[in-house]
């Protein structure tokens, strides 16, 4: 007898605030990208393998897996450190093609993206990618538009990408706002 | 209840195109973590943030508006990135508990 | 920029409100505070506020709770159930600082201060006079017309009050759906008007004395459906002509003077039925 398929129904469980830690190796040039659920990342340079890493932001963001109401699969989604909008920054990235062609549709491409260097750490699979589209658009309730979610594989050059992330850059800063 | 009645009723300023919307809902944060965990569909949000990426936040969970209080300053490039991805940002003089309390007043609820 | 809102409001009533815990400072619960204000920006915490107010935030960090300091709040409320750390609540602990937690969301959060702050919302319409005296309660409003933004407002202002002295919710229904008729007709006909509420245990009596063009046939006027409105109003989705007619069907006595190119007097009554 063949098991039915179901047709998943995802919500987002594990909720956990975090920081996204960017530090950059001035030896080779390469930009690291983490979660750390401490407050405080490392100020000083320090050392791994050939890489000298130095803090260069700390931005607050969320950690979270998805979960299927209906037959409670879980997927755990440790390999994404995040959404972004393409706003087809770069005329040569295929995520700008991709944009141009769903725009008039409004469908939205967003990118996600796990840590750097991306051939260092491991990324997320075609199927997550998918799973993470589908929570979306169940989560927009609305026919007449459409997320499209990509991997940063896609990405020409995702060092040099300037999508939208959605993160929180200086809200713990104590500098008052320029008037 | 229909984005442009709150718009009438409350007085908020139209700071990029405004197409007709229903409004479910409110939800109030800072954080775009918090947009991406908790807000809903069709809510109208209620925030201090005018950096670009929260149009991003806003066009991923299908908001129906973005309302910066305290009347802040939106920068052009949020506004032009908003009216490309044709979400709507208002704008208010007021602060967002006092916002709140004038969309009692007109009869929004949680 | 918006003026400070004054809060008729403590510590323990809003605790109350929002089924908060208090966590820190619990002997200096009926402090009076002077504002709310929400927000998760530490920047715009210390730029914004004003001192002596209470901080609702999402942000639970020690950042949070410097600026909070640093503005000269009294109180911070985490709201969604957010539990701040060691680190924060000795901060508060050293500083004199409340820290109340609650599982309402932001919104929700400050729709239920506001709804017992009777100031906040009355801060948009004008009360010019209010007396409180053993088992009666008189308040004078003043409305503008033509002012559609805060339209509604009294009628919502009117219905708290009410329900502050504790009338059965069907008569507090009645008596908020005939003020708010005859709010928006002054809103809509007149250039402004007299609000008098007066409520006691016998009776609740609104009484509005407008300046305006008047009525020239009452009976018309009472008919369901006749309306004066203009365009723009109907717009906005007023003047659907059910006016003076729902006042009529909601109250138990209604009286209507009119003088035209002077104003109209609407006097209504409702009974309190006592148990």
């Amino acid at each position: 007898m063949q098991k039915e398929k179901c047709a998943h129904t995802w919500q987002m469980v594990n909720v956990t605030p975090c920081f996204i830690i960017t530090e950059k190796c001035y030896h080779c040039g390469k930009i690291s990208t983490y979660f750390s659920t401490g407050h405080n990342p490392p100020m000083e340079e320090y050392r791994e393998g050939e890489h000298y890493w130095n803090f260069m932001e700390s931005a607050q963001s969320i950690h979270f897996d998805l979960k299927c109401t209906k037959c409670n699969m879980l997927v755990k989604f440790d390999e994404l450190l995040g959404v972004k909008m393409c706003t087809g920054c770069d005329e040569n990235c295929e995520a700008n093609t991709l944009l141009k062609k769903l725009e008039p549709e409004r469908t939205w491409v967003y990118i996600a993206f796990g840590c750097l260097p991306v051939n260092e750490k491991k990324q997320l699979s075609k199927e997550k990618i998918s799973i993470l589209e589908e929570y979306f658009n169940q989560r927009r309730k609305s026919s007449k538009s459409r997320i499209k979610v990509i991997s940063h594989e896609i990405v020409s050059n995702i060092e040099d990408c300037y999508a939208e992330v959605i993160k929180d850059v200086d809200m713990l800063s104590l500098t008052l706002p320029e008037k | 209840m229909k984005l442009q009645e709150i718009i009438d009723k409350v007085g908020l300023k139209k700071l990029t195109n405004v197409e007709v919307r229903n409004v479910q809902g409110v939800f109030i944060s800072d954080m775009l973590s918090d947009v991406m965990t908790n807000a809903k569909s069709g809510n109208l949000w209620l925030t201090v943030q005018t950096h670009k990426n929260t149009v991003s936040a806003a066009n991923l969970i299908n908001l129906a508006a973005i309302v910066v209080t305290h009347g802040k300053e939106v920068p052009q490039e949020t506004i032009d990135l908003a009216n490309r991805f044709y979400v709507i940002i208002l704008g208010s003089d007021l602060s967002t508990y006092e916002l709140v309390s004038k969309l009692i007043g007109i009869g929004l609820k949680p | 920029m918006a003026e400070e809102l004054k809060l008729n409001l403590n510590l323990k009533r809003i605790k109350k409100v929002l089924k908060a815990d208090v966590i820190q400072g619990k002997g200096l619960l009926s402090t009076k505070i002077s504002g709310v204000y929400a927000s998760d920006l530490v920047s715009d915490v210390l730029a914004y506020s004003k001192s002596g107010s209470v901080l609702l935030t999402g942000l639970c960090t020690k950042q949070v709770a410097i600026s909070a300091y640093l503005s000269l709040f009294k109180a911070i409320i985490f709201i969604r159930g957010k539990r701040p750390n060691k680190e924060i609540l000795e901060f508060a602990e050293e500083k004199n600082m409340i820290i109340l937690l609650t599982e309402n969301d932001m919104f929700e959060a400050c729709v239920k201060i506001a709804n017992a702050d009777s100031n906040s919302i009355s801060k948009f319409v004008k009360l010019i006079e209010s007396s409180e005296k053993k088992n009666t309660s008189v308040h004078k409003f003043h409305i503008d017309g033509q002012d559609f933004s805060n339209s509604g407002l009294l009628s919502t202002q009117i219905k708290s009050i009410l329900q502050n002295i504790g009338y059965e919710p069907y008569l507090i229904k009645r008596v908020s759906i005939s003020a708010y008729e005859g709010e928006m007709n002054v809103v809509m006909h007149a250039k402004e008007a007299n609000l008098t509420l007066n409520a006691n245990e016998k009776e609740i009596q609104i009484i509005i004395n407008d300046r305006g063009k008047g009525i020239p046939d009452i009976e018309q006027a009472m008919q369901a459906g006749y309306s004066t409105a203009t365009e723009d109003q109907r717009a906005l989705g007023f003047g659907s002509g059910m006016g003076l007619p729902n006042i009529k069907k909601n109250s138990d006595e209604l009286k209507i003077t009119s003088e035209v190119g002077k104003g109209t007097k609407v006097e209504m009554k409702f009974y309190v039925i006592q148990e």
